[in-house]
């Protein structure tokens, strides 16, 4: 690959897609550079959306990100309709075509909805952010559907407007994320602040006179003024369909971010190689850190160090504040280095395979602290 | 250009630290703390890095 790079092309305005343009310039590329990005939006923060920009008052600018410095053409509103790998071409729903030298995929993911009833809202855009918010000013009896991070936070949300809340979850609330001990103290905060958690195998949604409502698996209904699902997120990659790069769990990479040597691609969507096999790791640093990788190696090649990455997650909802750096969830009960049950405290995990998991909650801590404090002890 | 933070809406996750350690660290009540507040045109791209990081868009560059 010794043919100089004249043009590169990014598809998805997220923080992947941002984020790859920036370490292409950092990586010595100084060609034409075009972003695709369906949003009509200049790219934001999501996890903004569930969190602050819920709830500050009259403050709606939690999500908003610096203007971007790549220099790129920014092709808004516009989306991305098929790929000529052989051609080297991206074509566009209005009918354009941009030719490339090398592509960066960044198309991200989407809510899965369980419906198709209009009814039915999610959150995973900055105008379904807005209209949630809309919709709270009137306090609305709210159903969220999915009892993982982003339901919860939303549910949170939802009851810090004053609204009556109702959380319908597949098993206990954040088990499958957190595990059953850093879950019962989500749970527990949850439930003091008002919220109902209503236990159900998998939930459906059905029309019910002029409006809709959710079945529980033993036959049950919960009704309320606003319904919203939060069931995970699926990987977009219609667009890809006549290629044979995409597959069921997202498009699969190597370890730097390669799908070919001039196709990088990188967050929601990419599926990268770990120990238990090629997965998605759909979060905020996964993205900066994949997206970095893959926009060196798009202009090094090979001199790129491959991915080396240590997942950190978040969350904020029910007045808790928990920060967590390696793999969740995390089992039995923890080592306290500070702090102790029911108060800010410092926890370390260890797995059976050796690696640590070092988790804050309502303690401040520089992540770079807690990364060293997961590896201790190993 | 200088460096500016909104103390009230950083939640000290740090994800800017690691991606420009020169410009600044938080200590260790896990406060930010801008190691060079003014940088000179050299110092912006590494400024950006950190600046759009931040999930909760608490660093702004001006
Ligand atoms: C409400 C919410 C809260 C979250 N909270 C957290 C959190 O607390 N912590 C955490 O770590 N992570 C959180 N996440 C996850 C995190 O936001 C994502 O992992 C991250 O934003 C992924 O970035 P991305 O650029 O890969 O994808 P996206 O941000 O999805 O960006 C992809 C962009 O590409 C566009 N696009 C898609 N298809 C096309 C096409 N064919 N043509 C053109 N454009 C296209 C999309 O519209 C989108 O704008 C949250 C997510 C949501 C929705
Ligand atoms: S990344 Fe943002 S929230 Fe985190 S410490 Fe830096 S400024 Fe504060």
């Amino acid at each position: 690959m010794s043919t100089p790079i004249k043009r590169v092309v990014v598809v998805g305005n997220g923080i992947a897609g941002l984020t790859a343009a920036d370490s292409l310039r950092e990586s010595g590329f100084d060609g034409e550079l075009t972003i695709v990005g369906d949003e009509p939006h200049a790219a934001y923060s999501r996890p903004a959306l569930s969190k602050a920009l819920l709830l500050d008052g009259d403050d709606v600018s939690s999500h908003e990100l610096p203007p971007a410095t790549h220099g790129a053409d920014e092709i808004l509103g516009v989306r991305a309709s098929g790929l000529d790998v052989e051609r080297r071409l991206v074509r566009l729903d209005d009918g354009a075509a941009l030719p490339y030298d090398r592509l960066v995929i960044a198309s991200g993911s989407r809510a899965r909805r369980l419906s198709d009833l209009p009814e039915e809202l999610t959150l995973r855009g900055l105008d379904d952010a807005l209209s949630l918010r809309g919709r709270l000013a009137a306090r609305p009896s709210v159903v969220v559907v999915g009892g993982g991070p982003l339901g919860m936070e939303i549910a949170s949300g939802c009851l810090a407007a004053g609204c009556e809340v109702t959380l319908v979850s597949e098993g206990l609330p954040m088990t499958a994320r957190l595990g059953p001990y850093l879950a019962g103290v989500f749970v527990r905060a949850a439930l003091d602040r008002g919220l109902t958690i209503v236990e159900s195998g998998a939930a459906r949604l059905e029309r019910h006179g002029g409006g809709a409502r959710v079945v529980l698996n033993d036959g049950a209904v919960v009704e309320a003024d606003l319904l919203v699902s939060a069931a995970g997120d699926v990987p977009n990659t219609e667009w890809l369909a006549d290629t044979d790069l995409a597959t069921e769990g997202g498009l699969r990479v190597d370890a730097r971010g390669l799908v070919r040597p001039e196709i990088a691609a990188a967050g929601d969507v990419a599926a990268f190689p770990s120990p238990g096999g090629a997965r998605r790791v759909p979060l905020w640093s996964s993205a900066i850190e994949q997206a970095k990788v893959a926009a060196a190696a798009l202009v090094r090649g090979d001199e790129t160090p491959p991915l080396r990455f240590q997942p950190y997650f978040w969350t904020e909802q029910f007045g808790l504040n928990l920060k967590a750096v390696g793999d969740l969830p995390v089992h039995g009960a923890p080592a306290y280095v500070e702090g102790g049950p029911g108060g800010p405290a410092l926890m370390r995990w260890s797995h059976a395979d050796g690696s640590g998991v070092a988790v804050a909650l309502d303690y401040r801590i520089p992540i770079p602290r807690l990364r060293r404090l997961s590896r201790a002890g190993a | 250009m200088k460096i500016v933070v909104n103390r009230p809406r950083c939640e000290g996750h740090g994800l800017c630290e690691e991606a420009a350690p020169q410009l600044m660290h938080l200590d260790d009540d896990g406060e930010l703390v801008l190691d060079r507040e003014e940088i000179g045109e050299a110092d912006i791209p590494l400024a950006n890095a950190a600046v759009r990081v931040c999930p909760v868009a608490a660093l702004r560059v001006e």
